[in-house]
């Protein structure tokens, strides 16, 4: 169906971008864009050929070019994504944004910054941190990731309770469409409702409708101070009945709510020695709130902590400076470099359920992972009912074996619970070919059709990222 | 320790901290070599939460108060209510603008005068040391303003009881038990204790408590001994090291590779006589 | 213009090294100023031949205290004798070691003696003109140093840094005055009872007297593979040292502990295994003299101190690493027969 990319095609490639932004016949520098952030092997794929043009222009050229010769096209941000969506599946192109990483305009007086795809996302806080601003968009990532990568997945991350996630602050795309037009989307306006939401349609397209050359993003100011809560809780229900009860009697939103089932967070504080009494814990919530001054923060954490204190909280401590929130952030962050010591090989998920359903689907993937013989911890983002439930390779199986049964087995009959409790199969890291072949588990027939009319009609020649999402 | 259970001998203990500035998340300017310290925040001397923590735990298991007590700026109040949240009893700040300047010995004569007008202790337990100024001095400084028998580097407490502590002391290549008679001063370091995390209780009680702030009149202190009148030593020059060197770097990709990495490691610790 | 002294540390009826690098820095300072260089020893039961010793590394004068009550260090009794001789013979500058002891005594003493005493200096010199002693000490993790004097008080006490200097080469020939002092057995009274020493198998060489320090971080994964790190420690003659992961993992104790919180080294030559070089573990190495570093992540800080630098998994590199050198001393060993 695709052709072959011939030393011909790369001789005009190499005429758009020019020589040193083409990698070709390079197996050890092309090996590199063969993969994501997925540990299995058996998601990669190797490109015949990487580009790494510099602007809009280019990118057009390069995409009538790919459609004349019929070539598939994977753009790539900076290949932290856990979908797979980066991977070339069908070879081809690999398109590079990582040349296109300059903050083009910082703009005060509309609260915008515009940017190229290929910022690493960190560094736009970085910049206008001393004007008081900061950009609300918070992937786990934000010191690798670029941000063109968290507008085609549509990132969420820890932060997303307060802020929501990345399209939230998506005012204005330029974007190269899969034929090469280059479109204007948005821009600086807070309000637009002038013909189709085509902005939000390339949010979190996962790169399968078009490539974002220049994108407007909306600042917030930048909050003063911020406390962190560790809270234990005998069971996983006690804890997540706090969670709603934070906002309707607390009247609190807090900027992350993150929830640690006790497989999780046993092995975490085992592996990092902490010595607080977490024996005694079935559960954890992290919560962190911001705000602009202590005393309103106190204010806040005093509501939410005693209101865990009076729902069966076991303790509540309170970390609002770098030496305790780094101390509690730990924990959190080391569950899967934990788990990595028990065994390598682990099927990072990422199930959204609603808030109130998670201690069913607590249960139903303790029955799940008694059934397999598989351990599951459960840790995430409690606040919006995402969960990565992580199941990870008993070593008494091999690798044929942990395949068969994860990918026909355990994977189907996860997601197939987690669908009757009115969830779904990816919150933040999308679908890519990871998760392709579960999609019409989770998705009715007829709004399958529409994804694909819509891809149709944009993409012809099925060339832009082909073997994703639909 | 060793002691009977439910023996109550009702300790008063002392705890000197210093609030210091927050280095963990700190980054390296690569061409000085130096800490880029812009927007740092205060946190108590990480060292001295273990002594925080002993002195709990001494409370807990003996019964009696631990009072914390720190000079500095008003800023140091923090320090002090979050060593009372992690579960300390009281708390003393020693702040006025004729403490500004001393260096170990000053601050170790005004630590030391506050410390006697607390009265009437058992222990004073310190940090090993504080990690901006890096002296270690304080403690043992205190200890002989106060005339007391000192036990430094004590990384276990072995029993307490007949007015005497027995400890266990981190030495040059292994471990010294010794014998303190009551009232004593110990430093501690790490190996000691695990400290515990503020809890919100510990929180809702640092907030309503007063902290009394003592001046010189308050501890009846010689205005002589005070700031940098007060301070034998003087301070002639600060200047920032150049430590970066750039050395060779191989990377080390495929069996050839970690080969010729090997060699280079062999050819340098050769030619440096460390083989 | 009194006299320049230096304390010999005398512990378990041996005289430490550190006792003559303190003879070769007080030798530069008593010369430029023109006085005698003198080292004070309390113990008990000290040997002639260490006092001889001190004399042929470079002593003109030593302070002899030998008394039963010094059998074994502790601060109150030992404080009490060093003030006595201090009233006595009213020394220019009194110097010494950075080490459990010196960094007890000398606050301790210090105090008693309302003087200024500088912490763990790696420099000393004479000021000119004034004849002050200039202390260069490193602050804030290294990352500034400070020059201190005491412009007004005598003795002016400064502790010195481990191995921040060589010992000079013994000269037998040298002569030298030994005064003995006996003091009132009232000067010897302490609250305090020493019990016992324990040895620490682990540490029979420590971070601050090696020459050699392997040290291993996060990047070893786990407390089992630390085996290599101690292996290549033991092979080179050298300490095993941590980062603070690692010590708060419980994979090491803390003496092994290097950094901000831990230990502050200078070694010859210090080997960083799966160190990323947090600007707290750089604070307490950065003046190694020599530095290797392995690590995976190629923009890991310590590479930017390393004087050698290999990306690469210390889980492959020091295994071969490990057999070359062995190989090596078999050749050589094989060699010299």
């Amino acid at each position: 169906m695709y052709n072959k990319v011939t030393p011909e095609i790369v001789d005009e490639l190499i005429e758009i971008v020019g020589n040193k932004n083409v990698i070709y016949n390079n197996f050890d520098a092309m090996e590199a864009y063969s993969h994501d952030e997925v540990a299995e092997k058996s998601y990669a794929h190797m490109p015949d050929v990487v580009v790494k043009p510099s602007s809009a222009e280019e990118i057009s050229k390069i995409m009538k070019l790919a459609n004349k010769y019929k070539i598939p096209v994977t753009p790539r941000g900076a290949g932290s994504g856990l979908s797979g969506g980066a991977v070339p599946v069908e070879g081809g192109i690999v398109l590079s944004v990582e040349k296109m990483n300059k903050i083009l305009e910082i703009d005060k007086d509309n609260l915008m910054v515009v940017v190229e795809p290929g910022v690493v996302t960190n560094e736009i806080n970085n910049v206008i941190k001393d004007d008081g601003l900061f950009y609300a968009g918070y992937p786990m990532s934000v010191e690798t990731c670029y941000v063109g990568g968290n507008v085609a997945e549509n990132a969420g991350g820890g932060r997303a309770v307060k802020y929501g996630v990345t399209g939230r602050y998506i005012y204005g795309l330029e974007v190269v469409t899969p034929t090469g037009e280059i479109l204007h989307l948005g821009g600086k306006r807070m309000k637009d409702v002038t013909g189709y939401d085509l902005i939000h349609l390339m949010v979190g397209s996962e790169g399968t409708l078009g490539i974002f050359t220049k994108i407007y993003i909306k600042l917030m100011p930048l909050p003063q101070s911020k406390v962190d809560l560790l809270i234990l809780f005998k069971d996983i229900d006690t804890a997540i009945k706090i969670v709603p009860k934070i906002m309707t009697f607390g009247r609190i939103i807090p900027t992350s709510i993150e929830f640690m089932d006790d497989l999780s967070f046993k092995t975490s504080c085992k592996y990092l020695n902490e010595k607080i009494p977490f024996e005694e814990a079935g559960a954890m919530l992290l919560i962190e709130l911001d705000g602009n001054s202590k005393a309103e923060l106190e204010e806040q954490y005093e509501v939410i902590g005693n209101l865990c204190m009076e729902n069966g909280a076991i303790e509540v401590y309170i970390a609002d400076n770098a030496t305790t929130s780094e101390r509690i952030w730990k924990i959190r962050r080391n569950i899967a470099e934990a788990w990595k010591q028990y065994s390598p090989d682990q099927s990072l998920e990422d199930v959204v359920v609603p808030i109130s359903e998670i201690p069913k689907f607590m249960e139903k993937v303790r029955k799940i992972s008694e059934k397999y013989d598989v351990p599951i911890p459960c840790y995430g983002h409690a606040g919006d009912g995402n969960i990565h439930a992580t199941p990870v390779k008993n070593p008494k199986f091999t690798m044929e074996e942990w395949l068969d049964i994860l990918h026909h087995k355990l994977l189907p009959e996860l997601y197939k619970e987690v669908i009757n409790l009115g969830g779904t199969i990816s919150g933040e890291h999308g679908i890519g070919h990871k998760r392709r072949e579960f999609m019409s588990m989770a998705l009715e027939p007829a709004q399958i059709e529409v994804m694909k009319a819509i891809k149709r009609a944009l993409d012809p020649n099925y060339i832009l990222n082909p073997g994703k999402v639909i | 320790m060793s002691e009977a259970k439910g023996m109550i001998i009702n300790m008063k203990i002392v705890v000197p901290i210093k609030q210091v500035p927050e280095t963990s998340n700190v980054k390296m300017n690569p061409e000085t070599g130096t800490m880029v310290r812009e927007g740092v925040e205060s946190i108590i001397n990480p060292l001295d939460l273990y002594a925080i923590e002993t002195a709990i735990r001494l409370k807990e298991k003996f019964g009696g108060q631990v009072i914390v007590i720190s000079m500095g700026p008003d800023k140091a109040l923090e320090a002090i209510k979050e060593a009372i949240a992690m579960g300390c009893d009281d708390g003393i700040l020693l702040s006025d603008r004729k403490f500004a300047g001393s260096d170990t010995w000053a601050t170790s004569y005004v630590i030391a005068n506050g410390i006697k007008q607390i009265g009437d202790f058992d222990l004073v337990i310190c940090g090993e040391r504080a990690t901006d100024g890096d002296t270690a001095q304080v403690g043992p400084g205190i200890a002989s303003f106060l005339d007391l028998p000192l036990s430094t580097f004590t990384s276990e407490i072995l029993s307490l009881n007949d007015g005497k502590i027995k400890v266990r002391r981190l030495v040059e290549g292994g471990y010294e038990e010794i014998e303190l008679e009551l009232p004593a001063a110990l430093t501690v370091v790490k190996e000691i204790s695990d400290p515990r995390l503020p809890t919100l209780r510990g929180k809702l009680k640092a907030k309503k408590m007063e902290i009394p702030v003592w001046g010189p009149q308050n501890i009846n202190a010689d205005e002589e001994n005070l700031g940098l009148k007060g301070s034998p030593t003087r301070v002639v020059k600060i200047f920032t090291p150049k430590v970066t060197r750039e050395g060779e770097k191989i990377i080390v990709k495929d069996e050839k590779t970690l080969n010729e990495a090997v060699d280079k490691i062999m050819d340098y610790l050769i030619k440096k006589e460390f083989i | 213009m009194g006299e320049v002294w230096t304390l010999a540390e005398f512990r378990h009826g041996e005289l430490s090294s550190v006792s003559y690098e303190l003879l070769n820095r007080g030798k530069n300072l008593s010369q430029k100023l023109d006085t005698a260089l003198a080292s004070v020893i309390l113990g008990y039961d000290i040997k002639k031949e260490d006092i001889d010793e001190l004399i042929a590394r470079g002593a003109d004068k030593v302070y002899v205290v030998d008394d039963k009550n010094l059998e074994n260090f502790l601060v109150e009794s030992y404080a009490n004798v060093l003030i006595a001789l201090l009233d006595e013979y009213k020394p220019d500058i009194f110097i010494a070691a950075a080490t459990t002891t010196g960094r007890t005594l000398m606050p301790y003493v210090a105090v008693r003696k309302k003087t200024g005493l500088t912490a763990d200096c790696t420099v000393l010199d004479i000021e000119e003109g004034t004849g002050n002693l200039l202390q260069t000490r490193p602050a804030i993790g290294g990352n500034i140093l400070a020059t201190i004097k005491t412009p007004n008080t005598r003795p002016q006490m400064a502790t010195v840094r481990p191995h921040s200097m060589k010992p000079a080469m013994p000269d037998k020939n040298r002569n030298g005055e030994v005064i003995y002092k006996k003091y009132d057995e009232s000067l010897f009274k302490t609250r305090s009872k020493y019990l016992r020493f324990i040895k620490d198998e682990s540490q029979q060489v420590t971070v601050q007297d090696a020459k050699v320090i392997v040290a291993g971080g996060k990047g070893v994964g786990k407390e089992e593979n630390f085996a290599i790190i101690d292996e290549l420690a033991e092979l080179l003659g050298g300490a095993v040292g941590a980062s603070r992961d690692v010590v708060d993992r419980g994979w090491k104790t803390y003496p092994h502990q290097i950094g901000l919180s831990g230990k502050t080294v200078s070694p010859a030559l210090y080997i960083a295994a799966g160190i990323s070089g947090a600007v707290q573990h750089i604070a307490g190495m950065q003046t190694s003299e020599n530095i290797i570093a392995i690590n995976k992540d190629s923009d890991a800080q310590i590479f930017h101190l390393a004087n050698l630098g290999i990306v690469g998994d210390l889980n492959e590199v020091l295994p071969l690493l490990i057999e070359r050198i062995k190989e090596y001393k078999a050749k050589e060993a094989s060699a010299n027969v």
